[in-house]
């Protein structure tokens, strides 16, 4: 059982009348992972998300969480899931208190300590109506909400998006230190967003998305080592330099800076020959990788 | 103990993780016996990935640098390694070689290279002397 992703899709396609907003998109998320899903505004990642929880059909394709179809499985699997928005909405009439109970309702589980705790965490009254709460409120209540069921699968949607820097802050640490604290295998999280700076910690996978397909699938680990920036500095501008497996090579008089793609060490002892004055290199972090993902793609094809 | 993660440096963030404790346990910034935080204290405080403490406490403890006591959490060992000499000195050569080659490329010469060596190895030993005293 160990072996069924937590998350299969193949080949997902969805149109909306002529648009296609999912275009042949495949990934898989294995059980314990915390999956990253990136692309810019209208790539697809809603559309995508919506599939798995069934608020939306396929068109063509298959999506299947815990092994099971969204559409004819839907109670099994969205028992087993939490979903946070990028924009929550409750009944404005109900109190915190109410909003947790009413959604406490529709759960078989609803840990109450990890309620108590997340509550007096991010300083929410019982008894405030959802009415009056900020954005950021409201997006911490959703969280609460998705937390203490302890579901298999927190998705995420852009969660973060439109909140001040320390509720975002806090959101992750909440993902990390409260969802995180069960089993790790029965753990995943699936986050959408293009604020990718902030998870770098939290994300062990990644996909990105451009105009509804994979652009590129990899383990954050494995992408930080292979995508490199590499900057040298030389006494005189240097005259003709050839590098094998440069992405991009920017040019300022003495000095250059190297996109590498797998062939850091080879570009750099290539330089070394050169008799550089400084010699520096860094990974890429995963929002810059995002940010260069077009050109990676370019010189993969 | 304070430890910080650097997305840039290309090394994994695990790895960092286990050279900042054994850096901190030879230079007596950890002393023996000393608890390490726990995997969810200190992820959530790098905002990192908790199977990532998971795996730099589970290296860590694979290398003898420190043990886990079932439900106190992680502490650090004394220095006695479980590794044979032999062992230990082969482990040691590649780092070695690593220095000995970027020396080169720094044209360091062979005394001033093992002076900064021992300089070195004084200053740990020094700073250990200290935090016991």
């Amino acid at each position: 059982m160990n072996d069924t992703p937590i998350i299969e899709i193949q080949d997902l396609h969805r149109r909306y009348g002529k648009q296609d907003a999912v275009n042949g998109l495949s990934l898989r998320v294995q059980p314990g992972r915390c999956y990253g899903f990136f692309g810019r505004n209208g790539a697809g990642k809603t559309t995508t998300i919506k599939c798995l929880l069934n608020l939306l059909r396929p068109t063509s394709g298959i999506v299947r969480v815990f092994g099971l179809d969204p559409q004819r499985d839907e109670v099994a699997v969205k028992s087993r899931i939490a979903y946070v928005p990028d924009s929550v909405a409750f009944y404005p009439w109900m109190t915190v208190r109410d909003t947790l109970d009413y959604l406490a309702s529709f759960r078989a589980n609803w840990n109450r300590d990890i309620e108590v705790d997340l509550l007096r965490r991010f300083g929410l009254k019982e008894d405030q109506k959802a009415a009056s709460m900020s954005k950021g409120q409201k997006t911490q209540l959703a969280l609460i909400g998705a937390i203490c069921p302890e579901p298999e699968l927190l998705l995420l949607d852009e969660p973060t998006s439109g909140l001040d820097p320390i509720v975002r802050r806090e959101f992750i640490e909440t993902v990390i230190g409260a969802y995180q604290s069960g089993d790790p295998g029965s753990r995943t999280v699936f986050i959408s967003t293009h604020l990718i700076s902030e998870f770098e910690g939290l994300i062990d996978e990644f996909t990105i998305i451009e105009e509804g397909r994979e652009l590129l699938t990899m383990e954050a680990d494995a992408a930080r080592e292979r995508f490199k920036k590499i900057r040298a500095r030389f006494a005189q501008p240097p005259a003709r330099f050839d590098l094998p497996g440069a992405l991009s090579v920017k040019q300022s008089g003495r000095e250059l800076e190297i996109l590498a793609n797998g062939t850091s060490e080879e570009i750099i002892s290539r330089l070394k020959t050169l008799q550089p004055e400084d010699l520096q290199s860094e990974s890429l972090s995963l929002e810059e990788i995002f940010v260069a993902s077009k050109t990676l793609i370019a010189a993969r094809a | 103990m304070l430890f910080h993660i650097d997305f840039k440096t290309g090394k994994s963030p695990y790895l960092q993780l286990v050279d900042q404790v054994r850096y901190a346990a030879a230079s007596g910034g950890l002393r023996t016996g000393e608890p390490l935080p726990s995997v969810r204290q200190l992820a959530e405080e790098l905002r990192v990935n908790r199977n990532t403490i998971a795996k730099a406490y589970a290296e860590l403890e694979s290398q003898g640098v420190i043990e886990t006591v079932a439900g106190k959490g992680c502490f650090i060992r004394d220095g006695n390694t479980p590794f044979t000499k032999s062992v230990r000195q082969r482990l040691l050569v590649k780092e070695v070689d690593e220095a000995v080659v970027t020396a080169h490329h720094l044209q360091v010469e062979r005394a001033d290279f093992l002076a900064l060596v021992k300089e070195r190895l004084d200053y740990f030993e020094h700073k250990a002397s200290k935090e016991k005293s």
